[in-house]
């Protein structure tokens, strides 16, 4: 899922400055199910916002709603409607949310609520770790389902680099050199040709270095 | 003097104590009991301050008394929660107070709210 986390309060603060009535609009998507901008968090987003602005002398008013998603159009257009009553919206959605407010409706001032930060997976209570950077060119199947390019700060394709020492990273000593456990993993499978072959240069364009991505699949599309 | 407010919002397992316990703090106490302290959010715990509190207490059961388990616990980090972000908006931290407490001993709890009392006598004074 995308994982996100919510902004320091003074950065949102900031952004709002200027209007006296906003909505806060959370995401029961990735953001809620990482706690960042579920229902719940869109409350304490509210409430932190109304406390610090009533401190500053300038009140401050909150409507609060949560969206099942915010990056489809279908349940974004109750927005439309409902943002008439406010001068801004905080959407604690992920930037893909923010962006898709901001295409689909202009005249609404939208800010973000929370910082998006990576594709991760969430292997207990509490902790989120990376796991796909989403680059666009899969190469899990000769890995052993470990990614480099996700798991290795260098995005390393051939091994591991010098850093690596005792299977820990020279980055933190917390993170596992992803190369190490790659290469473990494909031992004990008595699969270490699969490694034989040297991965060319990448190319980055996939993983979005040639401008936004897209998709487009004419066999779902209507009209 | 200004009238003093405090928050105190704990489970009903943790305390029941009513007015009159209440009537030897020379000020407002708003009480919020939630069936348990684990249902404590920090949205809760800023509401309050918003309602007027100068300071609030948040008690739970004792660690291994909860029960539901873990919800004293839970209530523990939601304190925290609150006061991460009443230190991002100016405010001091430690108006937020958690106190792990016997169940319904109305004594440690009542002392605990004193103690709220006193913090909050303290902000008031530095404001």
């Amino acid at each position: 899922m995308i994982i996100a986390e919510r902004r320091p309060i003074p950065k949102v603060l900031k952004a709002i400055e200027p209007y006296e009535k906003i909505l806060v609009l959370g995401c029961r998507g990735c953001v809620a199910v990482c706690s960042a901008g579920g229902d719940r968090e869109v409350e304490t987003m509210a409430a932190a916002l109304r406390l610090a602005r009533k401190l500053s002398g300038r009140p401050l008013e909150t409507g609060e709603a949560t969206f099942i998603r915010q990056c489809d159009p279908e349940y974004l257009a109750p927005l439309k409607e409902m943002v008439r009553d406010y001068e801004a919206v905080v959407s604690m959605a992920c930037g893909v949310g923010v962006n898709l407010i901001a295409d689909l409706f202009p005249e609404i001032r939208v800010y973000p609520g929370v910082d998006t930060t990576f594709y991760g997976a969430n292997p207990a209570l509490g902790e989120w770790q990376e796991k796909c950077r989403g680059c666009g060119d899969c190469i899990l199947d000769v890995t052993g389902g470990l990614c480099p390019i996700a798991r290795c700060a260098k995005n390393l394709l051939n091994g591991p680099c010098g850093g690596s020492q005792g299977g820990r990273c020279e980055i933190r000593r917390e993170v596992p050199c992803v190369w190490h456990q790659i290469y473990e993993r494909l031992s004990a499978r008595g699969e270490l040709d699969r490694l034989m072959n040297f991965f060319p240069a990448k190319d980055w364009r996939p993983a979005g270095h040639g401008g936004p991505r897209e998709r487009i699949r004419e066999d779902l599309k209507m009209g | 003097m200004a009238n003093i407010t405090i928050g105190v919002l704990c489970c009903h397992y943790t305390n029941q104590a009513g007015e009159e316990d209440f009537r030897g703090i020379p000020g407002t106490v708003i009480l919020k009991r939630y069936p348990c302290s684990g249902h404590i959010e920090v949205a809760d715990i800023l509401k309050t301050f918003e309602e007027g509190a100068e300071a609030v207490l948040v008690a739970g059961c004792e660690k291994d008394k909860c029960h539901n388990l873990s919800g004293s616990l839970r209530a523990e980090k939601k304190a925290l929660g609150a006061r991460k972000i009443l230190e991002e908006i100016g405010l001091e931290p430690e108006r937020v107070r958690f106190a792990f407490l016997p169940r319904l001993d109305t004594g440690p709890f009542m002392e605990e709210v004193k103690k709220t009392f006193e913090t909050a006598l303290n902000m008031k004074s530095k404001s």
